[in-house]
């Protein structure tokens, strides 16, 4: 069968909703955007420890301190889990572990835009945890359903963990809103400063010629602002019921059209923070992560030798 | 033919049903080859059941932790279990809110359309 007839084939497949392992035949486009998506996925895991980590040693208490610890190991974990996702895949280009770990620290490979801004305050700790995890969570959910299935089995498996996750985020931001007018202060100005993060994390409005072939090829199901229009339909009433407000005069919820409507976030200061690693804390957790590259090299190698 | 077990000979089967599922242990069974193991593994478990994929794993190829106390949870985790943080519900009570379960979430995002009564809840305005 020539590979026009095989495309052809696959897509009317994926479209009806068989699923791909690993050893089947997939078209190139397939597996590049597979490649791109998870590798993104999995470097974006082990950048969002970063921000989390640094409030390890300035928590409030041992319970907290031990709760983000736990969340670094989960998150590092979920790195590794979908690195090896991406080794599978890649493997017919001669690509491993070391290589997509390079890719990271020479800015080779995008990681998630929240990732690159500050965690300022315990309040930001908490909000990455509520809503930035919260966000997180709507995109994996979505993408539950996509036609690879060995992504499909480890998003199942990172979902579960991030039920923790999520409860975890909420008790903070809860404890933090029922605290003195300094600490509500505290959250408000932290809401402040990641709103538009948030809305820019689910990408742009309109979708693009790589998104469309996502969608093709049911990698994934859901475009940009589904996605944000379900992340706002479960946090916004919730911000609200905090008695917090959100920076966005415009926000409403239509209730003909069925849609929220917002003020977007300036889209093009947002992806240069991402294409071209410029946001406030991109350089210094890139350093440290090169660093730590550096450092473990010799436990990597250790791991990967045998004896 | 031997009396005992050559311990090369045995074969761990495991089986997917679904590309969600993972690989599911059922049993294990005598071999002298893995190319034999795995077409006895067919008749043996699978005559009826429709699976997607079986594999056969010499158990000597198998490591598993003998210690008992390799499982041992020496401290209190709940910090890092749902379990930990039941008081959610009632905190989110206090803003009028309901507490949020990631059940919840998967289900809504999965959901094609979301009902009227869900939009206008979610919208914010309890009736």
């Amino acid at each position: 069968m020539d590979s026009q007839l095989l495309e052809e084939e696959f897509v009317k497949r994926v479209q009806s909703g068989a699923k791909i392992e690993s050893n089947d035949w997939m078209p190139d486009g397939y597996r590049h955007l597979l490649i791109k998506l998870i590798h993104m996925h999995a470097v974006s895991e082990i950048m969002g420890v970063y921000p989390e980590k640094e409030w390890v040693p300035k928590a409030p208490n041992l319970r907290r301190k031990l709760a983000l610890m736990a969340k670094v190991q989960d998150e590092m974990g979920h790195g590794q889990l979908l690195l090896r996702i991406v080794e599978d895949l890649a493997a017919p280009y001669g690509k491993g572990r070391e290589e997509l770990l390079d890719d990271l620290v020479e800015g080779k490979v995008k990681f998630h835009n929240v990732f690159h801004m500050e965690a300022r305050t315990w309040a930001d700790a908490g909000l990455i945890g509520w809503l930035i995890d919260g966000a997180a969570i709507i995109n994996q959910a979505s993408l539950l359903s996509t036609s690879y299935a060995p992504y499909a089995r480890i998003l199942k498996r990172i979902c579960a963990e991030e039920s923790f996750h999520m409860q975890h985020g909420e008790n903070v931001i809860l404890s933090i809103a029922m605290g003195t007018d300094k600490q509500r202060k505290m959250l408000q100005d932290s809401l402040n400063y990641w709103w538009y993060s948030l809305l820019f994390f689910f990408g742009p409005l309109e979708t693009t010629p790589a998104a469309q072939k996502m969608l093709h090829y049911r990698i994934r199901t859901k475009t940009n602002e589904e996605l944000r229009q379900k992340f706002l339909a479960k946090y916004v009433p919730r911000i609200w019921s905090l008695g917090l407000t959100i920076p966005d005069p415009t926000l409403h919820y239509d209730s003909k059209e069925e849609r929220w409507y917002y003020t977007e976030p300036e889209w093009k200061t947002f992806q240069k923070i991402v294409s071209e690693n410029k946001g406030p804390k991109s350089q210094e957790r890139i350093a440290l992560r090169r660093f730590a590259q550096d450092q473990h090299k010799w436990v990597r190698l250790a791991m990967t030798t045998e004896v | 033919m031997e009396k005992q077990t050559e311990p090369s000979s045995v074969y761990e089967v495991f089986v997917q049903r679904d590309h969600l599922d993972p690989m599911i242990h059922v049993g294990s069974l005598l071999a002298p080859t893995s190319e034999l193991a795995l077409q006895l593994a067919r008749e043996n478990f699978t005559r009826r059941e429709q699976v997607l994929q079986i594999w056969v794993v010499p158990r000597i190829h198998i490591q598993s932790a003998e210690e008992a106390d390799f499982h041992a949870r020496e401290m209190d985790r709940s910090y890092r279990e749902v379990s930990g943080y039941t008081e959610n519900g009632r905190l989110w009570r206090m803003f009028k809110e309901k507490e949020i379960t990631l059940e919840e979430i998967v289900r809504y995002v999965e959901q094609k359309k979301q009902s009227k009564n869900d939009l206008h809840r979610e919208e914010g305005h309890e009736s």
